[in-house]
């Protein structure tokens, strides 16, 4: 009794590391851990749920099977699902990629004056500098006083030609009427032009066997003052050839 | 919601006038226009107040960086939604692509692995209740 009650009390101590544990003399070795492939016809070893049933819960009664888990639950929203119908974006998708969006900023914000379309990093007004380098600022916008308002007194006369820039404004509106212009006017004058060349080309026809007779005959006399004076079959052909 | 940015959009409108005139004035300027000059600079300032304000509604709106290369480059930040939708869809065709391909996999899988090992698939079917391979 005394030897059990100390090995009881050995067994209420802290307990030694598993590795002591699992080697520990007159203890059975513990069971092979089963093949990762498995064998045909070779069931998983029992032994396989017992291990695992304390690791989860959900495995409790799996059976031969290990390393289950809970399948993911069919209302779960995945990508199985059109997210852009889920979210109700049908309509912003057919907007933005039914039509053909326009590619330069002044279609999107067209009142705004100036020349927007070019890289702000020509002037230095891109917005990523605002955010890279933001620029020092007072708690509050304070009016500008009398005697700060002197500060702002200007040469009298029109700026010179390099600050203007920032004042043209070339852009859409007139290009769009261009556009329009060309585009009323571009059905008419290829209509002219068409024409004209078809007269052209018709002329051309009409002239052609003309021209080629004419050239006939001028072959024919040269032909005749010629000394070798070819035989009149070839000049038959070439009068039926030109029949045809 | 869109009340905010009709507020803000007034105003940034309004600024953008208030610019675009003080540009003018600025552009050949004569002395009698100095007084319109000063009234124009305070209408900035209040112009700023007025945006300054703004601010305080729209804290909880977030803007993607990737918009602001948009605007940089000159090019319509529409063309960021557009191909930020186009993206969007084609990742969900992707997804949608490897889930029904995986569960053709797995019907396929409990198919053979019937034939194969019969009673341990009748378990497993036990168990998973709904996954009956697809006849």
């Amino acid at each position: 009794m005394e030897n059990f009650t100390a090995l009881f009390g050995a067994q209420a101590d802290p307990q030694p590391p598993p590795s002591a544990l699992g080697f520990g003399p007159g203890k059975p070795p513990p069971p092979p851990p089963p093949p990762p492939g498995g064998g045909p016809g070779t069931a998983p070893p029992p032994t396989a749920t017992s291990a695992t049933a304390g690791a989860d819960k959900s495995t409790a009664g799996s059976g031969p099977f290990y390393l289950m888990r809970e399948l993911p639950g069919s209302t779960e929203l995945t990508g199985s699902t059109n997210l852009i119908t889920h979210y109700n974006l049908e309509q912003a998708y057919n907007k933005f990629c039914g039509k053909k969006v326009k590619e330069k900023l002044s279609n999107f914000l067209p009142d705004l004056p100036g020349m927007i379309d070019l890289p702000g990093s020509h002037d230095n007004s891109s917005l990523r500098s605002l955010i890279e380098k933001p620029p020092i600022l007072s708690s509050s916008f304070n009016p500008i006083t009398g005697t700060m308002l002197s500060g702002f007194r200007l040469h009298t006369g029109p700026l010179p030609e390099q600050c203007r820039l920032m004042h043209i404004q070339p852009p859409k509106k007139k290009n769009k009427h261009k556009h329009k212009q060309s585009r009323t006017q571009d059905p008419v004058p290829p209509e002219t032009p068409s024409d004209s060349d078809h007269k052209k080309k018709k002329k051309k026809k009409e002239e052609d066997p003309e021209r080629k007779r004419k050239k006939k005959e001028k072959k024919k006399k040269k032909n005749r003052h010629s000394p070798d004076h070819p035989g009149m079959g070839s000049s038959q052909a070439s009068s039926s050839s030109s029949l045809r | 919601m869109a009340e905010k940015f009709d507020h803000l959009e007034e105003h940034l409108e309004k600024f953008v006038e208030n610019i675009r005139q003080l540009g003018i004035i600025v552009s050949d300027f004569q002395p009698s226009s100095q007084a319109g000059l000063s009234q124009k600079l305070n209408f900035i300032v209040t112009g700023l107040q007025d945006i300054d304000k703004c601010r305080q509604q729209l804290h909880d709106i977030t803007v993607p960086l990737e918009v602001f290369e948009y605007i940089d480059q000159g090019r319509n930040p529409q063309l960021y939604t557009k191909e930020c939708l186009e993206r969007a869809l084609a990742k969900n065709e992707q997804v949608k692509g490897k889930i029904d391909t995986m569960k053709k996999f797995k019907s396929l899988l409990i198919q053979e692995l019937s034939k194969v090992f019969p009673e341990d698939m009748a378990k497993y079917r036990s168990i998973r209740g709904e996954d009956h391979p697809p006849s």
